[in-house]
């Protein structure tokens, strides 16, 4: 069991490290990738600079939560999508037969087609959000703090992928949803949430959960609440849970051939 | 003299193609229009969850300006709030209506994996063929989004108060122009995928600056200082421009905005066919 | 011992119908019209170990299919197959470290790894030591002569030298089955020719079972002693290679006139020729097509 579970590690170690030699090998195209995603997300300082001009807070945050708020969902978009980047993509392998490769392979099915690439783009996400955070001066605490919590925003990103790809097991056009979801979470979770309220709050938290990747993270760097963080990581291993189940429901599926016409 | 007999053949081929397409060297691109146009209304499911993003865009938007508008009636850089969301209900229509960064995917994509030796010897133009797909993928979606964008417009934040109804023609005329100015600058982002390996950075901080100073905030919220500055660039003529003038008419600012918009087609479009002629040279100078 | 096992092997797609135009979408969510396919309906075969099988069909027949049940991709709905005594469906990727595949389709390697790397990153998926591994390569380098490109990454290869980096990558832990799909698609004669040669040292040397699918008839000459063909999901013919040739001369002059007429085959003077292989196998996918 654990020969198997170090050869699995070994295996996944060596697939991101050529993911991430693949990329390299232009290093002008991989270094202005990476540099341009750092201004590209810096862009948004000026949207912040001209609120907060505006009004001295917006939805109970300054300067320094935003800052904290677009650190937090930079890093751990970036860090999942420096990880398991082919799970955004999952809709597409499932609907084209491309796990096939994966099948025969002596290896976990979905650590292996989470692993399978990588996006650098991301890498410019993940340093712009932990230059960001620096910047804020988080101390060594709040430091190790917030690498948790990108590690929780990281898995609830990746996990949520993983949830919304495998519907296409049983549904068509799944990959719209699936990156819609995605790209919920980096919505929502990139302004206040001062400014929702009521239902919409609720939603934003278990549905979509752009409170439980970010908002509750910035309250607990704020100010540390052990109740927010349980609540955080309790829900992410929910989720996690919840999300390979359904996955491995969809592969059964997947392996009756009972997919859909583009399958035969 | 070989090459003097194959340019003659080259000559007489084009003269007959001109003929079978009944001497009408615009029909190609009628027909271009017309099948993409086809398949574009097949994907109501794409338009569906389009609508969602653009509903929650929007919906940030409302809760946000709620949030920072505190009395009614007040003024922020001379809009109401509902104006302020109109202004930002309006950009986003364009921009999701217009979804330009499909132009910019088919013109990386044909030159990075060399599709464009097959298409640019093809009878047409390749940007015209470009534009025209382009054309005919918004045709269908914009004016579903401004229906959407009407309807949802008007039961979160009411109609806008003396909208003038008449003036609606120039409006949709201005929009056009301004996702074609956009469609073009896109374009000759895509067309530096003839020098460079991968153009999109450049496309995101392109559509970044159009984001954030164009789309959610109109140009007066900025400093003075910076708002000449704004207005050389293209985001007067794709998304300020039309925005606010279906936000707060007036002739005057139609006029103007019209000629930027005419002064920046012609100068993007020139830039565009050179940028394409220069680019074609070099495919063949290093055979692709 | 047995390499494969088949024993009524079914497999029944269930695919929606859609008609054309926005009419028949609306139809097919108000109604949904199931259509039943019988992939592969009720095989039996079985493979002795360091056989050289052809498993060939007209399009659609359920090769893949076939292969796919076999590989434990996809499940069987009914019958029993047996992999090295293994059960794909059940232990699927203990079977895996018995087998190899290559689908001349399909890449498998990283395209921008040298095949160096990939055959190292091959070796740690089938939990080869670093030693056990290298030692694996330099063999197979050798005998499938990679030395001369071992170090360029795989995208900059050609279609052959690339297909043999295919093979090698499916050999490096040494399957006791190896299934190849099309393995000489899109190759020049020379290289097919070479391709072939080594398949067939491969199972001379290391005792491998083939399982081949292939349209290129010389595939199937030149690798294959028994042949089986199947047609809309059915076995028609599990046969030797020669048996099937000197069978099919057998048959009555007056069907093979017939034969010839179909393809096309001006003899002259009325007399039969002796079919090809091919023609044989024309003439078969060409029968089932008819009733």
């Amino acid at each position: 069991m654990l020969t198997a579970a170090k050869n699995q590690m070994r295996v996944c170690l060596l697939s991101i490290k050529y993911n991430i030699m693949r990329e390299m090998v232009n290093k002008v195209t991989f270094l202005t990738n990476v540099c341009f995603m750092v201004l590209n997300n810096a862009t948004f300082l000026v949207q912040w600079f001209i609120l907060l001009r505006l009004r001295e807070d917006v939805g109970g945050y300054t300067l320094r939560e935003i800052m904290l708020l677009w650190g937090l969902v930079a890093a751990s978009y970036g860090l999942s999508h420096i990880l398991f980047a082919r799970v955004f993509s999952l809709s597409e392998l499932i609907i084209k037969g491309k796990l096939d490769s994966f099948l025969v392979q002596p290896k976990n099915v979905l650590v292996s087609v989470l692993t399978s690439s990588t996006d650098i783009s991301a890498i410019g996400d993940f340093l712009y959000g932990v230059v960001i955070v620096c910047a804020c001066r988080p101390g060594v605490g709040g430091f190790f703090l917030f690498l948790l919590f990108v590690v929780t925003g990281a898995v609830i990103f990746t996990s949520m992928a993983l949830l919304m790809g495998s519907l296409s097991f049983w549904f068509v056009r799944m990959d719209m949803l699936q990156n819609q979801m995605v790209m919920n979470i980096v919505s929502f979770g990139t302004y206040p949430d001062g400014i929702f309220s009521g239902v919409t709050r609720f939603l934003l938290y278990f549905v979509i959960p752009a409170g439980m990747a970010v908002w509750h993270p910035v309250h607990v760097l704020v100010s540390f609440d052990a109740g927010m963080l349980f609540t955080v990581l309790g829900y992410v291993c929910g989720l996690t849970v919840l999300a390979v189940a359904v996955f491995y429901r969809g592969l059964k599926r997947y392996a009756s051939g009972n997919l859909m016409e583009a399958r035969l | 003299m070989d090459k003097r007999v194959e340019f003659s053949a080259l000559a007489d081929d084009k003269s007959r193609r001109r003929r079978a397409a009944g001497c009408l060297p615009w029909r190609k691109y009628a027909v271009i229009y017309k099948s993409v146009l086809m398949e574009s209304l097949q994907y109501a499911a794409n338009m569906v969850t389009g609508f969602l993003a653009y509903f929650i865009f929007i919906f940030i938007f409302v809760r946000l300006w709620g949030y920072i508008y505190q009395t009614p009636g007040e003024l922020i850089a001379g809009y109401t709030k509902e104006q302020m969301i109109w202004y930002v209900m309006m950009t986003e229509m364009i921009w999701f209506g217009s979804n330009a960064a499909s132009v910019a995917r088919e013109v990386s994509g044909s030159i990075r994996g060399g599709n464009i030796a097959y298409l640019m010897n093809r009878p047409y133009h390749y940007t015209l063929y470009v534009l025209t797909k382009y054309t005919g993928e918004w045709s269908v979606r914009l004016p579903m989004y401004a229906i959407f964008a009407v309807v949802i417009g008007t039961m979160m934040v009411g109609l806008l108060p003396r909208f003038p109804l008449a003036a609606v023609p120039v409006m949709a005329l201005c929009v056009v122009l301004g996702l074609t100015i956009n469609a073009v600058f896109k374009m000759c982002i895509s067309l530096a995928s003839f020098w460079i390996e991968d153009a999109t950075p450049f496309q995101w901080l392109y559509d970044k600056l159009l984001l954030v100073v164009g789309t959610m905030f109109p140009v007066e919220i900025f400093p003075i200082a910076l708002q000449p500055l704004f207005k050389l660039t293209p985001i007067y003529t794709v998304c300020y421009g039309p925005a606010k003038l279906i936000v707060d008419f007036s002739l005057e600012k139609c006029v103007e905005i019209l000629t930027a918009q005419a002064v920046y087609l012609a100068a993007g479009s020139a830039l565009m066919f050179l940028i394409y002629k220069k680019g074609v040279k070099k495919l063949y100078v290093n055979g692709g | 011992m047995q390499a494969i096992e088949v024993e009524n092997l079914s497999k029944t797609f269930r695919v929606k119908r859609k008609e054309k135009g926005m009419r028949g979408s609306i139809k097919a969510v108000l109604h949904p019209r199931i259509e039943e396919i019988r992939a592969v309906n009720g095989v039996s075969f079985s493979v002795e170990e360091g056989e050289m099988l052809a498993f060939i069909g007209p399009n659609g027949a359920g090769k893949s299919t076939t292969i796919k049940m076999l590989t434990g991709i996809l499940y069987p709905d009914g019958g029993k197959v047996e992999v090295m005594g293994i059960d794909p469906t059940k232990k699927r990727r203990q079977l895996a470290y018995q087998i190899g595949t290559v689908f001349g389709q399909k890449e498998q390697l990283w395209t921008h790894l040298t095949p160096y790397d990939n055959f190292r990153f091959f070796g740690a998926i089938y939990d080869l030591s670093e030693k056990e591994t290298e030692a694996r390569i330099g063999e197979l380098a050798e005998r499938f002569e990679l030395a001369a490109f071992i170090d360029t990454p795989v995208r900059n290869l050609s279609l052959g030298q690339r297909i043999r980096c295919e093979i090698v990558a499916s050999l490096i832990h040494k399957p006791k089955v190896l299934f190849l799909d099309e393995p000489t698609i899109g190759l020049d004669p020379v290289v097919k020719e070479n391709v072939r040669e080594l398949i067939k040292q491969m199972n001379r040397e290391e005792h491998t079972t083939i399982f081949l699918t292939s349209h290129d008839v010389g595939d199937i000459e030149k690798l294959c002693r028994r042949i089986i063909i199947v047609n809309a999901g059915q076995i028609v013919q599990d046969d030797s290679v020669e048996h099937l040739v000197s069978h099919y001369l057998d048959k009555s002059p007056a069907d093979m006139q017939a034969h010839d007429r179909a393809c096309g085959v001006e003899t002259g003077n009325g007399e039969p020729s002796a079919p090809t292989l091919e023609e044989i196998i024309v003439d078969i996918y060409k029968s089932k097509e008819d009733c």
